[in-house]
């Protein structure tokens, strides 16, 4: 998909071209597969029928959104696999900005990611302030137990991976290797401890649910949000491992580790100001 | 400071803001010694980004305690600290940590009275020891690493 286009100058550098159809079709993916999740917990109760009927129609439209998302990742994979090697041809000052600048890439996504989260605490602030107390009267008091694994999860993942990045640019693929995968199974880990330990700790033990007060809401709206970025970081990392595996990084060719890795960093630090405003200073 | 400096930043934060709220201060004989004080001496090996992410740890710190607005100037008080621990290291780094250590405990002996009550000598006392604890462990384990652990520069021979 990535074509060339010869130049007319011996010392001019050559044009490149993107032309893709996936992007259109992760666009369309994302649309359908978010419908689909809404039929499938909501139904369709103007049908005939209607629940099963739009629970059928819902499976279906999440089926067929993973599918294009599979054959994006597949077809991504493999083409960088041949760009990779156009790349090994390429005068070396053209590898950094190809195919397109991923430290201003990150930066923008970063910048986007703070927005949301700086709205998402002010929301949290401006709550909290109407309150004489906080957390209000019968809030039950939280146990941070888990809390601090996690912590200790995230703190271990974000040096295991500079330590795989710095193998990486020595030419250590194979502990480069080891690291990515440490990485990923450590940031795994913080899903299933949230989804699987903490949040069934919390709402079966000590019953504090979404509905129970303002506190609740936005202790689960927070944690909710910034759990959704762990897990978009722990595909970014597993995307990122099969490429390693594939041999497709090199000590000249990691941006989108870097990229990863920052992504993950910024995770990080989101999750030191939950814990410390939620587990810690919420109950003091 | 780089992109590719931002995970130096994060762990620095990390280490100061998980240090002191997630993990209880361990005493020495009878002063408590706050865990997160522990890599001052790192400025030194991972300069500014180190300086940035242990400041920003105490602010996360300090919004976790909440007790007064006054402990809110304590981030700016460490970072002026930090850089002077930055600007000292091709000179002497236990200069540096010294410095750290009088200008911190002099912002806790002012700040302590005013926010918990405590008398001026004893937190005059508790926070010089405290934080001179706290940093020379990190200077040992500064020397430790640096000695044996990053390459060692090989000085021109004056031999003639």
């Amino acid at each position: 998909m990535v074509v060339a286009a010869e130049a007319s100058h011996e010392d001019e550098a050559p044009e490149y071209y993107e032309h893709s159809i996936w992007p259109v079709l992760v666009a369309v993916a994302t649309g359908i597969g978010l419908t689909g999740l809404f039929f499938l917990t909501r139904g369709l109760s103007f049908l005939p029928n209607g629940l099963l009927l739009g629970f059928y129609a819902g499976l279906l439209m999440v089926v067929a959104a993973v599918a294009i998302l599979i054959g994006f990742l597949y077809s991504d994979t493999k083409n960088w696999s041949s760009a990779l090697s156009k790349l090994g041809r390429l005068p070396k000052d053209m590898i950094g900005s190809f195919p397109v600048d991923i430290n201003m890439t990150i930066q923008i996504i970063i910048f986007t990611e703070l927005l949301l989260f700086g709205g998402a605490f002010g929301m949290y602030f401006a709550i909290r302030e109407r309150f004489a107390f906080w957390p209000p009267p019968g809030t039950p008091i939280l146990d941070d137990s888990i809390a601090r694994v996690q912590t200790l999860v995230l703190i271990s993942s974000s040096v295991l991976i500079e330590w795989a990045i710095w193998q990486l640019k020595r030419g250590k693929m194979n502990a480069f290797k080891v690291g990515l995968l440490g990485t990923t199974i450590l940031g795994a880990l913080f899903p299933v401890l949230q989804l699987g330990f903490e949040w069934p700790h919390l709402i079966l033990d000590k019953i504090l649910t979404p509905t129970t007060n303002l506190f609740g809401a936005t202790f689960f709206l927070l944690t909710g949000i910034h759990g959704a970025h762990v897990l978009v970081g722990v595909i970014a990392y597993c995307y990122t491992a099969v490429r390693a595996f594939m041999g497709q990084y090199s000590p000249e060719n990691h941006g989108f580790v870097e990229a990863s890795s920052t992504y993950w960093h910024f995770v990080h630090i989101i999750w030191l100001f939950l814990f410390a405003l939620m587990f810690q200073g919420s109950f003091r | 400071m780089k992109l590719e400096d931002f995970g130096t930043f994060v762990i620095f934060t990390a280490v100061y803001a998980a240090g002191t709220l997630g993990l209880p201060h361990f005493s020495l004989l009878a002063y408590q010694v706050k865990i997160g004080e522990i890599p001052t001496a790192f400025v030194a090996v991972f300069g500014m980004p180190a300086v940035f992410g242990l400041t920003l740890g105490q602010f996360i710190a300090d919004i976790g305690f909440e007790s007064s607005p006054l402990v809110m100037i304590s981030p700016a008080v460490s970072f002026l600290g930090l850089l002077v621990v930055y600007y000292a290291r091709k000179t002497s780094t236990l200069a540096g940590c010294i410095v750290y250590i009088a200008i911190t405990s002099i912002w806790l002996s002012f700040m302590l009275p005013a926010v918990n009550g405590t008398p001026v000598v004893v937190a005059a006392y508790s926070a010089l020891a405290g934080q001179f604890a706290a940093v020379i462990i990190g200077y040992l384990a500064y020397q430790i690493v640096v000695k044996k652990m990053l390459p060692q520069k090989t000085e021109p021979s004056t031999q003639h």
